[in-house]
């Protein structure tokens, strides 16, 4: 039975755990490979600490790979990382496909959209829809044969690889003949290279064609996962209907038809700032600030930070009810010595010639 | 039916979507040859109605339809129209339009953009400047050992880049018989118009005197799992809201075990102006609410889900006249700012705060 053997630098350990998380977004399971002579040694440290033994469930299997031809491959592309992200940026959630054409000779389109059928009411949950005109000179170079050649990719996949070549700020490279025809994504840094296989669809808008896919990052036999990639929830979105307001108790007998309270324009200056920039309870210029109550599956946690919270707890027995009925306790049966206490202390207030001889003040 | 207009004022406009989508996925919005109005209207909650000039937001806009003033109405959800003008606050200009795209009417949002490409280290490309939410990991950006800096040096020279970024919003059409039954609200005069102090204050002590009700009534029971159904999301404890015509304003909570309690003093009671008086101002009932002195409170009950959401407009930034008529109905009226004074009159958000008896 083959035995392997390695140790990992720290770099390694991080930049595999990069890429370990990039595959995991494309199957549970990884197929690890290793050939002796890319195998170059370092010497392992040896430093004393401590030692955590982790054994993992693993079975042998013959190696898969994706089948490309890059002779096949005429088109191909490349850009840096960072400009696709930045395009994929533009797009919402709930999206399926990537479709990205050459326009004509100055522009590329990347546009977004997802096949699920949606019925006439069901026209406002429709994800947003994006398309994006790029110009030719973004990318580093582009070198596509056929104007208008649609290739259509699922937005999970390509987003998992944008995200794992930007931490490594690589160029990316695409080779590709024709749709339905595998789509290689090429890109290398800090010593890691990495090779995606991406089935491409074939008609956009032909419901039945769900092309299976190859995958290089993960191998092994995996499930056409196309179906069920981005799979949201449908949000409610019911459509505003008329409610009645809340009439008023017949306290008057009609209401005044105006909705606007009758006050003298005011001002359009912002509300004074004074607590604004002192608030104890919130961080400032944290969009978050104006989230709604979280009490959601988080809860513990918030109640926990709300127990007592020992970081700005000044006035500790006042915030605690265990707490100051203990103190009271232990107060009631010293009362009588407390008077005779007669440590140093300091009272609530005093001259500041009590207390300049424990030093808190410049002279 | 034809609409098309420049976008201006996209950082507010964006806020005010933030905002309503708080309460709500759908809105309501209506134009007109001189308003801009959205309203949401929840199945449960509070409901808000904000109208604006068309000159608030948009610019050299062409509106059209068969209907008088050019009205019209579109249903429109809430979340990508907000995406979208995070796209267009990125971008250095946009367009909107009203359109069919495979049969299906949106509002097309086009954003002309340019790669901001910082010279050295590119990271201030920077996560206000990004568009995006999608990024996980974003913070590898800021990176202060620069994730980038593998990138060849020539990359880093390159001009600015423009692109151009379609966000199509799809949208539903209303019939004006579907809107004509939507009415305003109507209540009575307030007894009390107040000021309201900084909102991000006021959301902040709501927000944990809710959390403080919730956790008061899970510990109060014994048993850990029943404490944990009742913090559930169906419980939501009502706050006590109440304010005098003197600068006061009152928010307490009460339930059986805890009693917190919230005062604001010196808070303005704005003035009302006669000539918009359907009554003398003596007659007014903030004027009897006055005249009975500080002690005299007008109080509301609020749910404290639907409170935090509706405080969500202090992002806004708006000068906040809170209208309460006692144990009966609390409206917002929130002023939203305009800076560049070219903007119409009434840039008001009206919100009905949802309210409860005793």
């Amino acid at each position: 039975m083959a035995v392997l053997n390695f140790t990992l630098s720290e770099e390694g350990v991080s930049s595999l755990r990069d890429a370990l998380t990039c595959v995991s977004k494309f199957s549970d399971e990884v197929s690890l490979e290793a050939k002796k002579d890319k195998v170059s040694k370092r010497p392992a440290d040896n430093e004393a600490g401590i030692t955590t033994k982790y054994r993992l469930p693993f079975e042998l299997t013959p190696p898969v790979h994706g089948k490309f031809d890059r002779n096949e491959a005429s088109n191909h592309w490349s850009i840096r990382s960072r400009s696709l992200r930045q395009i994929m940026d533009y797009f919402g959630p709930g999206i399926e496909y990537l479709d990205f054409h050459s326009e004509d000779d100055e522009t590329v389109n990347f546009t977004c959209f997802t096949e699920k059928v949606k019925n006439g009411e069901e026209v406002l949950k429709k994800p947003l829809h994006t398309s994006i005109a790029v110009e030719r000179g973004e990318f580093e170079d582009f070198d596509v044969h056929e104007d208008q050649l649609h290739i259509v990719i699922s937005v999970k996949d390509f987003r998992a690889i944008i995200q794992h070549a930007n931490f490594l700020g690589s160029q990316i490279f695409a080779f590709y003949s024709l749709p339905t025809k595998p789509l290689q994504l090429k890109y290398e840094g800090d010593g890691i290279k990495c090779e995606f296989l991406l089935m491409t669809v074939g008609e956009r808008g032909a419901p039945g064609q769900k092309a299976k896919k190859n995958r290089g990052g993960a191998k092994g036999p995996k499930p056409p996962q196309l179906e069920a990639a981005t799979s949201r929830a449908a949000s409610h979105a019911p459509t505003p209907v008329p409610r009645v307001p809340p009439q008023p108790q017949a306290t008057r007998p009609d209401p005044v038809p105006s909705l606007r309270p009758s006050i003298i324009r005011p001002s359009q200056r912002p509300p004074p700032a004074t607590f604004e920039s002192e608030s104890l309870f919130v961080p400032q210029d944290d969009e978050h600030q104006w989230d709604p109550v979280n009490l959601g599956e988080d809860e513990e946690e918030e109640n926990a930070r709300l127990e007592w919270d020992i970081r700005g707890d000044f006035h500790a027995p006042a915030t605690n009810a265990r707490s100051m009925m203990t103190n009271r306790n232990t107060q009631e049966s010293t009362s009588n010595n407390a008077t005779e206490d007669d440590l140093p202390h300091l009272e609530p207030t005093q001259r500041l010639s009590q207390v300049r001889k424990f030093g808190l003040f410049d002279d | 039916m034809r609409f098309r207009s420049d976008l201006k004022n996209t950082r507010t406009f964006s806020k005010l979507v933030a905002a309503l989508s708080s309460l709500e996925k759908i809105a309501w919005l209506r134009l007109d040859d001189d308003t801009v109005r959205f309203t949401v209207i929840p199945d449960t909650g509070s409901q808000v109605w904000a109208s604006f000039s068309m000159d608030f937001i948009f610019n050299n806009y062409a509106i059209q339809s068969a209907e008088p003033n050019n009205t019209i109405n579109l249903e429109l959800p809430l979340s990508p129209l907000q995406r979208a003008l995070k796209s267009a606050l990125s971008g250095s200009s946009a367009l909107i339009r009203l359109t069919k795209k495979d049969g299906i009417p949106v509002l097309s949002m086009t954003i002309t953009t340019s790669t901001k490409e910082p010279q050295g280290a590119a990271r201030q490309g920077g996560i206000g400047a990004n568009p995006g939410a999608g990024n996980h990991r974003g913070n590898y950006d800021d990176d202060e050992d620069g994730v980038f800096a593998h990138e060849p040096l020539e990359t880093n020279l390159r001009r600015e880049r423009e692109k151009i970024v379609t966000q199509d919003i799809p949208v539903r059409v209303l019939h004006p018989d579907t809107v004509e039954t939507i009415m305003q609200p109507k209540i009575r005069d307030p007894d009390v118009h107040i000021q309201l102090p900084p909102l991000l204050q006021l959301k902040a002590i709501s927000d944990r005197f809710t959390k403080l009700a919730i956790a008061a009534r899970a510990s109060t029971s014994t048993n850990a799992a029943a404490a944990s159904a009742v913090s559930s999301s169906s419980y939501s404890p009502k706050l006590e809201l109440s304010a005098n015509m003197h600068g006061g304003l009152r928010l307490r909570l009460d339930t059986d075990s805890l009693n917190v309690e919230s005062r604001w003093s010196g808070l303005e009671n704005p003035e009302l102006d006669p000539a918009q008086l359907e009554c003398a101002l003596e007659d007014h009932p903030s004027t009897r609410f006055r005249e009975e002195g500080p002690n005299k409170w007008a109080t509301v009950r609020v749910d404290g889900k639907d409170w935090s959401k509706v405080l969500s407009v202090g992002r806004l930034e708006g000068r906040v006249i809170a209208c309460f008529a006692d144990d009966h109905a609390l409206i917002m009226y929130v002023y939203v700012p305009q800076y560049d004074e070219t903007g119409g009159e009434d840039s008001v958000v009206t919100y009905y705060v949802s309210s409860y008896s005793a």
